[in-house]
């Protein structure tokens, strides 16, 4: 039967040549479309990690023209005590400018073990900003100033992907670790779950988080502060003068962090939209050819229908062959679709995860197989219902 | 006689509603897409509101400082020193305006908080800039040495802030806790214009980093990267069009003699360039090349494989239409037509059904560009169908038109007379 029809598909080989190509081509703009999907959709169903509502960013330029520890640390710890003594305000901290949903980037690369590892997104971070940001530990502890003291080794503490990526599945807390061609040595304290910093549909990569000290306070810009559930703009406004008010010569914005996130999430979501309308409309033209062109081959094919109607075929094997030769023929353009569209994850693409595009790829050979049944059932049936005595009486 | 193929190709398509609304909607929905796209792209880069001299204008916007040795990178906006220092005082340009890329501040009023966009500017920044005041004046060169704290707002902030468009000259305006005395109101533009964007436009002496910046005294010593890396953009107005290379000369050396390669950083890149060049070295460049001839080769091929996918469908569709006419064509053969008659007549007839097509497209695009302007997807951001787009739109047809006439046609002219006949 198969061979049959292959026989039949060979013979209209001139004809078949631009359905073809149009399967081929739908193909491709269903497997980008899908490719960016499932990537999208698998991020989206990983948790975000932090708890970004009630958090409000405040950004500044360090106003002090010193260099000096003592006075800066006076100076910030000054703030953080003022701050924290309105009653809205639940928690404050420090913060580099990478936060999440910042736009922000910082990285770092380094090899351990000979496994190198890179970009590291990189984090200057308090012993307050894990409340901040409501961040979940895995193991061990967050930064603890009367703890760390203790230490001689710095600490830090690093994220799921990145412990993953160190130590496989072995416990990472507590290990002290030194990169190969470096001199300091660091003590890992605890492992946070992956914060997704570049919005909920963006793939999170290695992490880690290191304290900051006094020093920094010349070049840090940002402050976060967890707010209660009765801040509103009144007292936004009236938390700006303060500060205003304590830091002068300065620039200063509040921005909250769920807008943020949600803008950041904005930048992903519009071109998807206006991509998959494209695609949608186009994919739909397609449809209308295919319905179009497979109705006026099967008009076309009365009198062969009719006969094999005539010596005893019901109507279900009529337009059951008709559907399959166009299954077939949508095969012979998914396998060459296949062969490009395998390339991608065996070349890694765009650093995507190869389980992305494999996924993909089934769902993409799987619509483009009902897009094609529909297309055809509906002509294929109007091919059963003739009748065999008129059919051949036209010839 | 193209009359006649006009009559046939109408009784054709009547002929086959079905087909006929295939083929349409195909055409019609990609003309759509392409002219509402053009409209777009046009719109940001052609002259428009409120620079109109693009085509004398240069623009300065980014500052890159490289260690080639080591790898190290610096790079984001221009400082002001170095634009208000050495390119303000340049012979050639007419003017020079010097501006920051808008920042958001926030503004609290009836216990509500706007986000507000500033740009600090100096005063030929206005003598440039062509804007459309609704109300009032700019702040001028004395203001601003003076660092009076004078603003320039956009309709959209008055309406925002004081509730309404108009009167509001001389009342004042608080943001980041700041008082300034609006000295007149303008007309909005979009965001996509980053050069001139902003919803309160203020002096750049007032900005609060001004005094305490690097180099002052009191504060620390200049560094290289202080001198050339800061938060500013410049524009450089020629006095005439013909000027321009001119000052692009004069802008190169000027760079080379402020920037020598030292131990710390070997490469200074600071562009003057269009706004297409500027574009084109974002996304598709570098700082050695502007990437011009990729970004077109790209675009090009964007729109190629983006009329594939119609044309193939037409295509098909085309040659079942004319197989179904395969009796005409037998007739007109064995009557002595010749091939290239019948080729220059389905080409005719397809180019017919496709401007048909780009009428629709016409409409719809319209219906289209009215919908966007109307939702205020970007704000200040108004499309237009101006004569550019609708020559595109045209040739866009012709084009299509012909690509899924040919193969068709060139099928059907080798047609045998004798099964031609035979068919029906």
């Amino acid at each position: 039967m198969l061979k049959h029809l292959f026989k039949l598909i060979w013979n209209k080989r001139k004809q078949n040549v631009l359905f073809l190509s149009e399967i081929l081509v739908s193909f491709a703009v269903i497997f980008a479309v899908m490719s960016m999907l499932v990537n999208y959709y698998l991020n989206y169903s990983k948790p975000s990690g932090i708890e970004y509502e009630r958090v409000w960013s405040v950004s500044y330029r360090n106003p002090l023209k010193t260099e000096n520890r003592d006075s800066l640390s006076l100076f910030y710890e000054n703030i953080r005590r003022a701050l924290k003594a309105m009653p809205q305000v639940r928690e404050v901290t420090y913060s580099s400018a990478n936060f999440p949903y910042s736009g922000s980037v910082s990285t770092t690369g380094f090899s351990y073990k000979g496994n190198n590892l890179n970009p590291i997104n990189t984090y200057m971070v308090e012993d307050d900003y894990q409340k901040v940001l409501g961040m979940k530990l895995v193991e061990g502890r967050w930064f603890n100033s009367d703890q760390d003291r203790l230490n001689a080794v710095k600490p830090m503490v690093i994220n799921t992907s990145l412990k993953r990526a160190m130590f496989g599945d072995d416990a990472a807390a507590g290990k002290t670790v030194q990169a190969d061609d470096e001199k300091e040595r660091w003590k890992i304290i605890g492992v946070v779950e992956d914060v997704k910093a570049d919005g909920d549909y963006r793939p999170t990569g290695p992490a880690f988080y290191r304290k900051i000290d006094t020093a920094s306070f010349s070049w840090l810009g940002n402050l976060l502060i967890k707010v209660g559930p009765d801040a509103d703009a009144a007292f936004e406004s009236k938390m700006s003068k303060l500060l205003s008010s304590m830091m002068q010569n300065t620039d200063l914005e509040i921005r909250h962090m769920d807008e943020m996130r949600d803008s950041k999430n904005g930048e992903t979501i519009i071109p998807v939209i206006i991509f998959m309308t494209v695609a949608g409309f186009l994919i739909f033209n397609v449809a209308l050819g295919l319905f179009g062109v497979l109705w006026y081959n099967i008009s076309q094919r009365r009198a062969e229908i009719g006969l094999r109607m005539a010596i005893g075929a019901s109507s279900g094997s009529i337009s059951g062959q008709l559907v399959s030769e166009s299954l077939l023929l949508a095969s012979l353009s998914l396998v060459v679709g296949t062969f490009f569209a395998i390339q991608f994850p065996l070349l890694s693409v765009f650093n995507v995860p190869a389980g992305v595009y494999l996924i993909a790829l089934l769902l993409s050979i799987l619509f483009i197989y009902l897009l094609v049944i529909f297309c055809a059932f509906y002509p294929g049936r109007q091919a059963a219902a003739i009748h065999p005595a008129i059919a051949l009486h036209e010839e | 006689m193209l009359k006649n193929y006009f009559k046939i190709a109408l009784a054709v398509l009547k002929r086959r509603k079905f087909f006929t609304f295939i083929s349409l909607f195909g055409i019609s929905f990609t003309l759509t897409i392409l002219m509402v796209t053009t409209a777009l792209i046009d719109k940001v880069l052609s002259p428009a509101y409120p620079d109109y001299r693009r085509d004398r204008s240069l623009y300065i916007s980014k500052a890159s400082l490289l260690n080639t040795k080591e790898g190290w990178y610096n790079g984001s906006s221009v400082s002001f020193r170095f634009l208000n220092d050495y390119v303000a005082k340049m012979k050639t340009p007419e003017k020079v305006g010097i501006f920051t890329f808008s920042s958001s501040a926030n503004a609290y009023v009836n216990n509500k908080k706007l986000v507000i966009e500033y740009k600090y500017t100096n005063a030929p920044f206005w003598e440039i800039a062509e804007f459309d005041f609704l109300e009032g004046k700019p702040y001028n060169e004395q203001q601003v040495q003076q660092a009076a704290r004078v603003a320039v707002i956009t309709d959209r902030t008055a309406t925002k802030y004081f509730g309404r468009a108009e009167g509001v000259t001389g009342k004042y305006i608080e943001l980041d806790n700041v008082n300034y005395r609006v000295s007149g109101v303008v007309k909005g533009i979009p965001r996509s214009n980053r050069n001139f964007y902003g919803e309160i436009y203020l002096p750049y002496s007032v900005s609060k980093n001004f005094n305490g910046m690097a180099g002052t005294t009191g504060v620390r010593d200049l560094s290289v990267q202080d001198r050339f890396i800061g938060k500013y953009g410049a524009v450089l107005l020629a006095r005439s069009e013909a000027d321009v290379p001119a000052m692009r000369a004069e802008y190169a050396q000027l760079l080379k003699k402020v920037f020598k390669p030292q131990t710390e950083y070997d490469k200074l890149y600071i562009h003057a360039e269009s706004i297409v060049e500027g574009l084109a070295r974002n996304i598709f460049g570098n700082n050695e090349e502007t990437g011009i001839v990729r970004m077109f080769t790209f675009a090009a091929l964007l729109v190629f494989l983006f009329l594939l996918l119609p044309t193939i469908n037409l295509v098909n569709i085309n040659i079942t239409r004319i197989m179904e006419r395969s009796s005409e064509i037998g007739v007109r053969k064995a009557f002595g037509a010749s091939s290239r008659t019948l080729v220059y007549q389905f080409l005719i007839e397809n180019i017919i059904l496709t401007l048909l097509g780009g009428l629709i497209g016409l409409v719809l695009s319209s219906i289209a560009i009215y919908m966007f302007n109307q939702a205020d997807i970007l704000p200040d951001l108004n499309l237009a169908l101006n004569l550019k787009v609708l020559v595109f739109g045209l040739l866009l047809c012709l084009v299509f038109g012909f690509l899924s006439g040919v193969y068709p046609a060139w099928r059907m002219s080798r047609m045998n007379v004798v099964y031609a006949l035979k068919a029906k």
